[in-house]
């Protein structure tokens, strides 16, 4: 399997007060589906412009299918289509006739594919972009990035403004696509759907690649909440103390706390005790997330 | 290894346009996009120049004595607004009409190219647009090329009813004065336009590709027209783009002014190329 987006050390800065990106690693490889992570202004957008060429990278290199991303930009766009964070239309023109000049740009013939997935998303091709809502020119933009069917998706924040059935659609056709080989590489600040479709996340954090993992070991390695009823109140000191416990409340029978690590300890501890029931619950993403940030704004991290 | 890894795009096949293909698509897309505005200006301009037309039949008459009331007037100031025989509807029609509407018309072209680059990025469509495999070099070049198409649209309209109007009112204004006068604003406005989009390439404001050249549109034209109505200052005026303008509507186009003017806005258009290649977009 080839990489469908490396960098190395790839940084951006915009002079000495903002903040860009520095020593970016990255490996995205083709076929996946890779969610970038990260609150707003932590480096998602300017990687990505960068990568596209809209910005000229102040350090360190980047291919995209193999090719320089500052020596053949063009022919890099020529494979990736881009859903920009934030972006206008030409305000005149209807979506239709944005979509027919940008298939004449990339001298497709064929928009039947377009017509497609504007029907699944229920776009409307035919009103001029001043009278669409923001959601309805986030489809007109999906449409756009998807319709000539790139090896590369590239999309910044593709749910931003649509409604709930139709980023359902949306998370369907990003399936759709995967199983037909595209490499999907988006940010968001969704967890949850980034959760449900990305084979892996990254997470960059002040310009900084902070982590990459595959999804599902990001989220098994993480901390678990915890809760346990016994048949009468029990002591909660000696399950405060032990390593991995953190945040332990004590109400009547029933304890609660995440934990860490040391599993076993705090199972042989209850065991002491005439235990009802146990439950063991993994974080969503997004605490996971929330929690990383924690740690690392703490000193915890790098 | 890494190398190894760089293989290649799969399974998926080459696509693109035909060679030109993207290029002719901005063009015509830029051209449909300029298309109102285009008539409007071509309209405005023109009835403006017609009514001028008209006008002249009211007083050609009395032109005589209208020639014998501006002797009372310096030299230096008939000099400096072009007017020498009001008897003369060339003269009546330069002093009026093609000696100011440059003024009015490089706002077109400055408009036009300052939003080609600095107006896409501060109206957030710059990135959309070059997410398409369109080299940078095509976006400066075909957005020129088709304001230069739109502006030859609106010299066709403003001649037309210009011409259709002296016509029609029996003036004695022929084809091929009218053709010269209204080409003659080709090159200038070009070079206002050229100018705007090199300031487009440099700055990332419009505000900024509007100003600078508007500024140097009207400080040009006063020093051309002090110049001409001082002596002492006449060593300005070849700094002045308006000094190669002349009266075509009198005296033909001056085809090496022409060309040299020509040539110049191009320039503005390489360096805005050459700009533009090298800078961030920001949007």
């Amino acid at each position: 399997m080839s990489a469908a987006i490396d960098t190395e050390r790839l940084t951006k800065t915009y002079g000495r007060r903002s903040r860009g990106i520095e020593r970016v690693d990255l490996t995205v490889e083709e076929g996946e589906v890779f969610g970038f992570l990260g609150p707003n202004g932590a480096g998602k957008t300017t990687t990505i412009r960068t990568l596209l060429g809209f910005l000229r990278p102040s350090g360190g290199r980047a291919w995209v299918f193999g090719m320089d991303i500052r020596r053949r930009s063009v022919d890099i766009r020529k494979w990736v289509g881009n859903l920009p964070g934030e972006f206008a239309l030409e305000d005149k023109m209807t979506g239709e006739e944005l979509l027919r000049f940008f298939a004449r740009l990339r001298g497709v013939r064929d928009l039947g594919y377009a017509y497609e997935l504007s029907e699944r998303l229920g776009a409307d091709l035919r009103r001029p972009m001043r009278r669409l809502s923001r959601g309805n020119k986030q489809k007109i933009g999906l449409i756009q990035a998807m319709f000539h069917r790139p090896p590369l998706l590239v999309l910044d924040e593709p749910t931003a403004g649509l409604d709930p059935l139709v980023q359902e659609e949306f998370l369907e056709i990003v399936g759709e696509v995967r199983g037909e080989g595209t490499t999907v590489f988006f940010s968001s600040h969704v967890l949850s759907e980034v959760e449900r479709i990305s084979d892996r996340v990254g997470i960059i954090r002040n310009g900084r690649l902070a982590a990459v993992e595959p999804t599902h070991e990001l989220v098994n390695k993480a901390f678990r909440h915890v809760r346990l009823d016994f048949d009468a109140a029990v002591d909660p000191k000696p399950f405060a103390v032990l390593p991995g416990v953190r945040d332990l409340k004590a109400e009547e029978k029933s304890l609660y706390f995440t934990l860490h690590d040391n599993l076993d300890e705090v199972v042989k501890l209850a065991a002491r005790n005439r235990l009802l029931n146990m439950e063991y619950e993994r974080p969503s993403l997004e605490e996971i997330f929330l929690t990383f940030y924690g740690e690392s704004e703490n000193g915890g991290e790098e | 290894m890494r190398a190894a890894r760089r293989s290649g795009v799969g399974r998926h096949a080459a696509k693109g346009p035909a060679p030109g293909g993207a290029f002719l698509a901005l063009v015509l897309h830029t051209l449909r996009l300029q298309r109102r505005g285009a008539i409007i200006w071509g309209l405005a301009l023109g009835l403006y120049s017609a009514v001028m037309v008209a006008s002249f039949t009211t007083f050609s008459a009395d032109a005589e004595q209208m020639n014998q009331l501006l002797e009372a007037y310096p030299q230096e100031l008939l000099d400096a607004f072009g007017i020498q025989n009001l008897a003369d509807v060339r003269n009546y029609m330069n002093s009026q009409v093609f000696l100011l509407a440059p003024l009015a018309l490089a706002f077109f072209t400055i408009l036009a190219s300052a939003g080609a680059i600095a107006g896409a990025e501060e109206r957030g469509t710059i990135d959309v647009l070059l997410g398409n495999p369109l080299p940078r070099w095509q976006l400066v070049v075909g957005h020129y090329t088709a304001t230069a198409l739109s502006l030859l649209g609106i010299l066709v309209i403003t001649g037309l009813m210009t011409w259709g109007t002296a016509l029609l009112m029996d003036v004695a204004l022929s084809l091929g004065s009218t053709v010269a006068a209204v080409l003659n604003l080709w090159p200038i406005c070009l070079f206002f336009g050229g100018l705007a989009m090199l300031c487009s390439a440099v700055f990332h404001r419009r505000a900024l590709a509007v100003a600078i050249p508007a500024f140097l549109l009207f400080a040009m034209y006063l020093m051309d027209t002090i110049g001409r109505a001082s002596e002492s200052l006449e060593d300005l005026r070849p700094a002045s783009v308006f000094n190669y303008y002349g009266s075509a509507i009198e005296d033909g186009i001056d085809w090496p002014n022409f060309g040299g003017v020509t040539l110049v806005a191009l320039l503005f258009v390489v360096l805005a190329v050459l700009v533009f290649r090298r800078r961030d977009i920001y949007t």
